[in-house]
């Protein structure tokens, strides 16, 4: 390769070719997908979660939990995700358009959360936030998301409810609230047109 | 044919050696650190992988954040300085005329590291992203960005400013390698973390990244290694050498298309996943003849550096095989998310790169500092730790993955369960990263000592013979 | 060719020079491609490979690549239709859903209206009466005096609903229908439903036009 001006066109048509199937292709496809607006309920799915669930994620990313744990839902024929409990349909592009930074994670150390908000740890706020602090489990604590400080007063309604120290008690911070809040909003059970299932290509030589 | 006058012979080492010995030795100093620290933070996560009560309770360690440090440290702490380092070397040897604006290098490494320790201390305070190999918080990005480009310039001045028309594989290989990681890099700052793509567009561009980095960057810089160490050292032309080129731009067409690999049956339409399966089933071109090319490696006859290129040459092969497996759609159900991939990484990480990359530091050093190596126990010890640590390593995750992906895949076991029947891998993969440890802690002592100005060990080069191209 | 002996490892003897193991892989490069004339195996079992490898993998593409659709989510299928899936609107829900929202503010809630003001919708014969007249009112609006049920009316206007200029609301075919046969079948009128062809077809025969009056309204049936 002596012709050093076509070498490097070479490479750059390498990884530029690419990008531009991969990125500029799926961008084209995916860059503007919008909510879909359901004329029956008057509102878009994926409905946009509260500020305080908005902050839980970038919690979510600065703890890092993508590390261990997964957002996708794969579809009930592939894996056992439907029979887990994990979710009745396939995770699709919509179901992420309102995420400002999506944590589709590629480990299953733990389980999948894309649906965590319907599942029986997530329905109370408080059982969710004890779990934060003593887990269950392969998962870590995390209780330098807690403070622990003497009771001024009553004691806090916000205070984990086990034995202390008399006098002292501890309280989540505003990080793990929040942490709480995104998790208990994780749920995607809209049923998209897209989402539904296909129809599986014709074979050779038969007609549909 | 071996003896040649003395006079007539070529000396093995020259004034480009010489010129470039502090700021590659310095590049190499830091890459060797980072690999140390890489190895204690890897320790730890694999600890805290099956006892996750060790140091959970101090945020900066905490599993999600060590295990992004560690990544960043290994990738752009060692992969980067170390491949940076053997890439310079070599396009100035070939192509035959010393670097130039080596002041840039040294400025160029010294940001670099600076930029790598910024972004490991803002991942221990909580300003990580999200995104594979991408982990380091936004504002060090594009210091990175630009203190890659000067050290990177200078050796791609030496390919286009060479003394001698004819290139060889090795040029090829690092000069790609040099050119194409920034706009990589740069295209990836620029869509996930500066102007983030809507939804898993997100997930899309940080696959292509990942396997633009690896196809495109680390394994050209191992490659690059191998095709220079396998015929200076055997003193033989490299076997089927005509397909060379092929193989070459096959890797770097076809590389960055397999993006989408982790994502089949993900939320992203099937033709991203499929067009990753499929160019993943064309690489085996690539790497069939690669190890066709640099067969030589396995008969090393004694030399160390050809056993440490061999089994990275293995480990590439191979692990480009079991890519390839994975990729199909009926593996990818029980592999996915598991430690199997986990397993693949390492084997890519550790038992190709690092391993071919080891070899050219025991190559290049000597002719660097005109020393040879103080104590070829050191060697040796090195050799049989990265072998064992690697072996163990790789082999338990990928047995582990395998359990864990049979037991995710069975719903009638509960979640709780499965931990349990995978512990007992995790440990055994907790005792190769050990064994890898001590032998990086070899390795970093023994480069200390080489460079160490009190040490006088001159090194004897005896002329280096000519090659003959005979057809093999 | 060097032999290779058991070499120390602190200090490992090149094989070859630089120069010469560059010109040597250069001279291999160069050479003619039908020197002497005989082929090896490997490098033709090679090809052989490479050919075997693209015609797998368009193959694969070919089937497993869902036509390229975004919305194609399982590399099995394709979409079911071309046409993007229409969610069916349920008159019922949809209908009720914006009458209480934006009717029931001068008819009321219970579609009895407010006397000498608004006239009631319940057992109204412009209700349940003639299909094309209730359409136009609703898409075009109504203006003027109008007897319901022997009181007469005169007090407000009928506002303009369908898509036409001058509207507050544009309300699509498909609504107007949905809201029609919602109010023909609720507070005790039992008039069949009306469908969304109906109104376009309406919709497309009149066009724009300013409010009707009772007496043109009367003239069709």
């Amino acid at each position: 390769m002596k012709n050093g001006f076509t070498f490097f066109l070479g490479l750059f048509l390498a990884l530029g070719l690419a990008w531009a199937g991969i990125v500029l292709g799926s961008n084209a496809q995916l860059g503007h997908l919008a909510p879909y607006f359901d004329e029956n309920e008057g509102k878009a799915f994926p409905e946009r979660m509260a500020g305080i669930a908005a902050r839980g994620q970038l919690v979510y990313q600065d703890l890092g939990c993508a590390a261990c744990h997964t957002q996708q839902v794969r579809r009930p024929d592939f894996g056992s995700d439907k029979a887990r409990g994990w979710g009745d349909r396939q995770s699709v592009a919509r179901d992420y358009v309102s995420q400002a930074q999506v944590q589709l994670g590629e480990s299953r150390i733990g389980q999948d959360l894309a649906n965590f908000g319907a599942r029986p740890l997530a329905v109370d706020a408080d059982r969710l936030t004890q779990y934060l602090y003593e887990p269950h489990g392969g998962m870590p604590s995390y209780r330098f998301l807690f403070t622990e400080r003497k009771v001024t007063g009553e004691r806090s309604a916000k205070a984990l409810k086990f034995a202390t120290p008399s006098g002292f008690e501890t309280v989540p911070t505003h990080r793990a609230e929040a942490l709480v809040a995104y998790l208990q909003s994780l749920n995607n059970v809209y049923e998209y047109p897209e989402a539904k299932p296909v129809e599986p290509a014709p074979k050779e030589g038969e007609h549909k | 044919m071996t003896t040649v006058p003395p006079a007539a012979a070529p000396a093995e080492v020259t004034e480009i050696d010489t010129s470039a010995r502090w700021p590659l030795l310095l590049l190499l100093g830091s890459a060797l650190l980072w690999l140390v620290f890489s190895g204690i933070l890897a320790l730890v996560n694999f600890i805290q992988l099956h006892t996750p009560g060790f140091l959970a309770d101090c945020s900066v360690f905490t599993y999600g954040r060590s295990s992004a440090m560690q990544e960043a440290a290994f990738i752009y702490g060692w992969a980067a300085n170390a491949g940076l380092a053997v890439a310079l070397w070599l396009l100035a040897r070939l192509g035959g005329s010393p670097l130039r604006s080596l002041n840039w290098v040294v400025a160029g490494t010294l940001f670099w590291n600076f930029a790598i320790t910024l972004g490991l201390i803002g991942i221990a305070t909580g300003d990580m992203t999200s995104n594979g190999w991408l982990h380091l918080p936004s504002y060090v990005l594009p210091i990175m960005l630009v203190a890659y480009g000067t050290i990177a310039v200078p050796g791609v001045l030496a390919w286009t400013g060479r003394r001698k028309e004819m290139t060889f594989a090795a040029q090829w290989y690092a000069v790609a390698a040099l050119f194409l990681f920034p706009w990589l890099f740069s295209v990836a700052q620029m869509l996930l973390v500066f102007a983030p793509g809507r939804g898993v567009l997100q997930a899309i561009v940080a696959g292509w990244f990942v396997q633009g980095a690896w196809t495109l960057w680390l394994a050209p810089l191992a490659l690059a290694a191998a095709y220079y160490l396998v015929p200076k050292i055997t003193g033989r032309v490299i076997p089927s050498y005509d397909f060379a080129q092929l193989s070459f731009w096959t890797l770097l067409f076809v590389g960055a298309w397999t993006g989408g690999r982790h994502l089949i049956g993900g939320p992203v339409p099937a033709w991203v996943a499929t067009i990753a399966v499929v160019s993943c089933a064309l690489l085996l071109f690539h790497y069939l003849v690669v190890a066709v090319n640099l067969r030589g490696a396995f008969c090393s006859g004694g030399s160390t550096i050809l056993k440490f290129v061999g089994f990275g040459l293995m480990s590439y092969v191979v692990g480009g095989f079991i890519d390839a497996a994975t990729a199909m759609r009926g593996v990818a159900a029980h592999t996915q998310f598991t430690f199997f991939s986990e397993g693949q990484s390492q084997l890519a990480l550790q038992g190709a790169f690092s391993m071919m990359i080891y070899g050219a530091i025991y190559f290049l050093a000597p002719r660097l500092t005109g020393r040879s190596w103080p104590s070829g126990a050191l060697i040796r010890a090195h050799y049989a730790a990265a072998v064992t640590g690697t072996v163990v390593l790789v082999l338990s995750l990928l047995v582990a993955g395998f359990v864990q992906g049979r037991d995710l895949n069975d719903a009638a076991i509960p979640f709780a369960k499965l931990a349990g029947f995978y512990r007992p891998w995790l440990l055994a993969a907790t005792a190769g990263q050990g064994i890898l440890l001590i032998g990086n802690l070899l390795l970093a002592t023994h480069l200390l000592w080489l460079a160490c100005p009190k040490a006088v060990n001159p090194a004897a080069f005896s002329p280096a013979p000519t090659m003959e191209a005979s057809v093999s | 060719m060097s032999d290779l002996t058991p070499k120390d490892p602190r200090l490992e003897q090149a094989g070859a020079s630089d120069e010469s193991l560059l010109a040597a892989h250069e001279k291999l490069l160069g050479r003619k491609p039908d020197d002497g004339g005989h082929y090896k195996m490997l490098p033709l079992v090679l090809l052989f490979v490479f050919s075997g490898l693209i015609f797998y993998a368009g193959t694969y593409l070919n089937h497993y690549s869902g036509n390229y659709d975004a919305a194609v989510f399982d590399e099995n299928g394709h979409s079911a239709s071309g046409a993007p899936a229409i969610v069916k609107l349920d008159p019922m829900v949809t209908g009720k859903k914006n009458y209480d929202l934006v009717c029931a503010t001068c008819h009321q809630a219970n579609g009895l209206g407010v006397a000498g003001v608004y006239p009631p919708l319940a057992g109204s014969e412009w209700v349940t009466g003639s299909e094309e007249r209730v359409i136009r009112i609703v898409l075009h609006g109504m203006k003027g005096p109008v007897t319901v049920k022997g009181t007469t009316y005169n007090a407000a206007a009928m506002p303009v609903f369908g898509k036409v200029t001058g509207s507050g609301y544009n309300w699509s075919d498909d609504k107007i229908a949905a809201v029609l046969t919602y109010v023909r079948a609720s507070f005790g009128n039992t008039a069949s439903a009306i469908t969304a062809e109906q109104v376009a077809a309406i919709h497309a025969k009149e066009g724009d036009r300013k409010e009707w009056t009772a007496e043109e309204l009367e003239k069709i049936h």
